[in-house]
């Protein structure tokens, strides 16, 4: 796990948005535009190219026995976080966790406030 | 849900994905389609049109950006699984790298002198639009009349088609400075002629027109390899003052390392400061002939109409100026492309030999493309297994065709490396043929010449071994699918492409066979003289300082007595020229019409044109030139004694063909009469290749004219070749010496150019001799592999261990017959070609046909034994037991 690349912006706001529960496409899409407040706007084709690469790397895999939604449409397929991309989830949280903790320390945030 | 139609919007979203790599589309094509049907819907509910757009927009915007990287990212994946799987079959990658690299090292080096030599233009400004005027004596049969003074001036007074018209000529002069004196090639040049041709001095200034001016001080222009070379690339050269024909010359600047046409010159004056070209007579004399001309086309004019301008001239001089122009030289004016003049002689020989680099390349891909395919049936099971697990047939098809373009750009890498090695090579051989030889190198477009050869050899190997596997792979994949068709058809292919490979290659060396023999009837041609022991020395005297008959002959008369006197010397002569001079072979030799008394010329009739050479009275035994009938000079025959002269065999027979040529007349200049005195034999002057010309002698008392001394030695000439230098030196140290050479080089350097294309012709066939063989060997190894059980079962039934070789042989030799049959067939139709080219041989030559069908066969046989012999080596039991 330390080994692996580190993760763009885009990639960790789908882990983040796979992080409360398995999700289809377009639901991920949505989450992040939303818990971003419309900041960060995936298009699908980042989107599955962010999508294959977590496939690849083991962080998130596809959901083998669909759940049974109401209104589900059959040609949805869902995706959820695997173990190793729970983890890496958190290491990146915590880093920036450590980041924003010394940008306080430096008054960087407070000052950013200030102007 | 219930069913709808796909909204159009939606199949535009499905057309868009296409520019996604397949696989991806495979993967995730559905899911995005879903996702953006369920988006499209979610925006079209909640929001405005300008919303819709801008979303249309952002997801256009964005799988185009993607769209590469995600290409990119295959590519490297399939290139990295190939680079594995080269590295896994090493030998294989090894052997495809090198047959190809061969082939496309030998068309890129071919390709890097047609580049250089036909198809670039010429190095010098609008290269194009310039135009080498060409005046003959048609009637005469002369092919090239050099240029006199008024008749420059007419051709750019009268002209329309011409912007400019420049003249050019060179001499040797001697150049004095600071007690210092060396021989230099002198260009005269008009004073536009560098601006004519776009070349900007290095050093100072260029020519002015004021410096063509009539009594203008004599100024110079050194090339660049002179200033480098003898005048140490002195920076302060500029305003140096040399004295040259008893004249200061001051050096006003330095070209630029360009290539000097017609000639290298060392250094260049305007026409006023030669002593020659401004003299009162050439300036008025429409016969002083010395110079080439070269005109710039007008923007629009064609060449064709540019001759036709300059014709009209012509015919109009010939009218104005009949004394100059008599009916029998039949004078006109031909106008051809400067461009292509300078290849005259080396395009047919240039295309043929590219044409067979060609073949080689085409040789290797028949042979890759069966090494390719019987590394597919080792990889049979890996392809199968992967065709299983989901990789789709044109997943396989992308991989294959990525190995067999790193295949072929590895190859391309190893073929240039080859061919900047080869064109060093190749720009000596090719200085035979053009002067354009040292333009080539390897330049840009040849780099993508190469690589386009490995493109399309990876398309055309691959391709065959590609189809191959699609075919094949989904039949056996098919449990149980008749192995025994699939296998007949694979042997099938393989088998034509070896035939392929085998009937190209016979082409090739029929025309190896061809060059070859027609080059060693050149070598065996009687050139009527003997240059064993015989050594050349071409001099140059300096002209003001020898002006007269007197002076010329005394120093004739001194450089024969100081050869003669040394040690080792059987024979000396002095004489104007040589046989095969190469100066005179290029430069142009003593020609001049005569007459035969008692046989009036015609004014209608062209008047023979004959070749003189004056020499002293051992010039014949020095040279080993028989003499026939009468006797040789000697040394009774002086200026003030009855003029004779010896004529060659082929005037003899011309003239008088039943009666005795000693005691005839002829004359050079219509009023004096020369007694024909001997009749020597005829003698190839002018190349083994060419009919020996009628000529003249005349001994050297009566008319001086010095170019050469000779000796016969007693042992290999060569020794003696710092004594003549010596003897001659001894004499006048401001003699220059232009060449010291054995006689014998003279003669192999005579053909050097028919020798170059039989040494490529050998090379190249040689190449794909190798590649067919090899490629026969292994196809051949293949099958006795495959067919281990088949050959086993027979031998346990009885069939001897030589049945076995004879059948493995008997197959080699089969596709090696049908090739050669094939091969017989093209060469038939396509030796005609090459007949220009051939000396004494037919392009149907029984004798080469028969010689290459045994090389070839016997070749094949070899081939053909080893495989052989590891088939009649199989243990029947052992080979059964392991099955």
């Amino acid at each position: 796990l330390e080994k692996q690349p580190p993760l763009t912006p885009a990639m960790f706001n789908v882990l983040l948005a796979l992080a409360d529960g398995e999700k289809h496409g377009y639901a991920i899409l949505k989450d992040v535009g939303e818990q971003t407040g419309g900041e960060v706007q995936l298009s699908t084709g980042t989107l599955y190219g962010i999508i294959k690469r977590l496939l690849a790397d083991g962080l998130i895999s596809e959901l083998r026995d669909r759940p049974a939604f109401e209104n589900d449409d059959q040609r949805r397929r869902y995706y959820q976080l695997t173990e190793d991309g729970r983890s890496v989830a958190v290491a990146e949280a915590q880093r920036m966790e450590k980041l924003i903790a010394r940008a306080r320390s430096k008054r960087l945030i407070k000052a950013m406030k200030s102007t | 849900m219930p069913y709808e139609p796909a909204a159009f919007s939606d199949r535009l979203y499905g057309a868009i994905l296409r520019v996604l790599p397949f696989e991806f589309r495979k993967e995730f094509g559905s899911d995005m389609e879903q996702a953006f049907l369920e988006q499209r819907r979610d925006v079209e509910r909640r929001s405005s049109f300008g919303s819709l757009l801008t979303m249309w927009w952002a997801t256009i915007r964005d799988i185009f950006s993607m769209a590469p990287r995600e290409h990119a990212m295959l590519l490297l994946h399939d290139s990295q699984y190939a680079l594995r799987m080269m590295r896994k079959n090493a030998g294989y990658t090894f052997f495809a790298v090198v047959i190809l690299g061969l082939g496309i090292g030998a068309s890129t080096a071919m390709f890097s002198v047609v580049n250089a030599v036909m198809l670039k233009p010429l190095p010098y400004m609008q290269g194009n639009d310039l135009v080498l005027l060409n005046a003959q004596g048609r009637k005469a049969g002369i092919e090239a009349l050099p240029f006199s003074p008024p008749e420059i001036k007419d051709y750019r007074e009268r002209n329309h088609s011409l912007s400019a018209l420049v003249e050019s000529h060179s001499m040797m002069f001697t150049l004095f400075a600071k007690g210092n004196s060396q021989r230099v090639h002198a260009g005269v040049v008009s004073a536009s002629y560098f601006d004519f041709f776009g070349i900007k001095p290095r050093l100072g200034r260029g020519f002015e027109a004021s410096d063509e001016r009539d009594g203008a001080p004599p100024v110079l222009l050194l090339s660049y390899e002179f200033w480098k070379e003898r005048e140490g690339g002195d920076p302060s050269i500029v305003g140096k003052t040399f004295e040259m024909n008893d004249r200061p010359h001051v050096v006003i600047g330095v070209l630029p390392p360009i290539p000097q046409y017609p000639r290298e010159n060392d250094i260049y004056m305007t026409t006023t400061s030669c002593p020659f070209r401004s003299s009162p007579r050439s300036v008025v004399d429409r016969n002083w002939r010395l110079m080439s001309v070269f005109g710039r086309l007008k923007p629009g004019v064609t060449l064709q109409h540019c001759g036709l301008d300059l014709s009209l001239i012509a015919a109009r001089l010939e009218r104005q100026y009949p004394d100059a122009y008599p009916h029998g030289l039949g004078y006109a004016m031909r106008t051809a492309s400067l461009r292509d003049e300078l290849v005259r002689g080396a395009r047919p020989m240039l295309l043929l030999l590219l044409a067979t680099a060609s073949l080689v390349l085409l040789i290797a891909c028949a042979n890759v493309a069966n090494l390719t395919q019987a590394r597919m049936l080792r990889r049979e099971k890996e392809l199968t297994i992967r065709a299983a697990l989901g990789a789709g047939s044109g997943r396989l098809l992308r991989q294959l065709v990525t190995e067999n373009f790193i295949l072929s750009l590895l190859a391309a890498v190893l073929g240039v490396a080859l061919a900047f090695g080869g064109v060093r090579v190749l720009s000596v051989f090719m200085a035979h043929l053009t002067p354009r030889a040292r333009e080539i190198s390897i330049d840009p477009s040849v780099l993508l010449f190469s690589v386009v050869c490995a493109v399309v050899t990876a398309i055309v190997f691959g391709s065959i071994a590609a189809l191959y596997s699609r075919n094949d792979l989904s039949a056996s994949m098919r449990e149980g699918a008749s192995q025994t068709t699939l296998s007949r058809r694979r042997a099938r292919l393989r088998s034509m492409l070896i035939v392929a490979q085998v009937a190209f290659s016979y082409v090739l060396l029929i025309g190896a066979g061809l060059t070859i023999r027609s080059f060693v009837h050149l070598q065996h041609v009687n050139p009527g003289f003997a240059p064993e022991q015989a050594l050349a020395a071409g001099i140059d005297l300096n002209w003001s300082k020898y002006k007269t008959n007197a002076q010329i002959r005394e120093v004739a008369d001194r450089l024969l007595t100081s050869a003669q006197r040394q040690p080792g010397v059987v024979a000396a002569a002095v004489s104007s020229s040589y046989p095969l001079d190469p100066d005179a072979l290029t430069m142009g030799a003593w020609k001049t019409s005569f007459q035969v008394y008692g046989a009036p010329a015609l004014a209608s009739e062209k008047l023979p044109i004959t070749a003189v050479r004056a020499a002293t009275p051992d010039y014949f035994r020095t040279l080993g030139i028989r003499i026939l009938q009468g006797r040789a000079f000697n040394d009774s025959d002086r200026a003030e004694s009855l003029p004779v002269a010896i004529v060659s065999k082929s005037i003899a027979r011309h003239y008088w063909p039943r009666r005795n040529p000693i005691g005839q007349k002829v004359s050079v200049d219509g009023k004096n009469w020369i007694t024909i005195a001997g009749v020597a034999d005829d003698v190839k002057e002018f190349g083994l290749g060419e009919q020996a010309p009628d000529q003249i002698y005349v001994p050297m008392a009566a008319q001086p004219s010095v170019g050469s001394v000779l000796v016969r030695a007693v042992g290999d000439p060569s020794h003696l070749a710092s004594e003549i230098r010596l003897a001659i030196l001894a004499v006048d140290p401001q003699i220059a010496i232009t060449r010291l050479q054995s006689l014998d080089q003279v003669r192999s350097d005579s053909v050097s150019a028919p020798r170059t294309v039989a040494d490529l012709f050998g090379i190249f066939s040689a190449l794909a001799l190798i590649i067919a063989v090899t490629g026969l060997a292994s196809m051949l190894a293949l099958t006795v592999r495959q067919r281990t059980r088949e050959i086993a079962i027979r031998m346990s039934l009885g069939a001897s261990t030589s049945g076995v070789s004879r059948m493995v042989v008997g197959r080699g030799l089969l596709l090696v017959g049908s090739g050669a049959v094939a091969g017989l067939i093209s060469s038939l139709v396509l030796t005609r070609f090459l007949s220009s080219l051939l000396f004494e041989t037919s392009p149907t030559d029984v004798l080469t046909f028969v010689a290459i069908t045994a090389v070839l066969l016997g070749t094949a046989l070899f081939a053909a034994y080893i495989p052989a012999r590891r088939a009649a080596g199989i243990d029947p039991q052992i080979a059964l037991r392991s099955e």
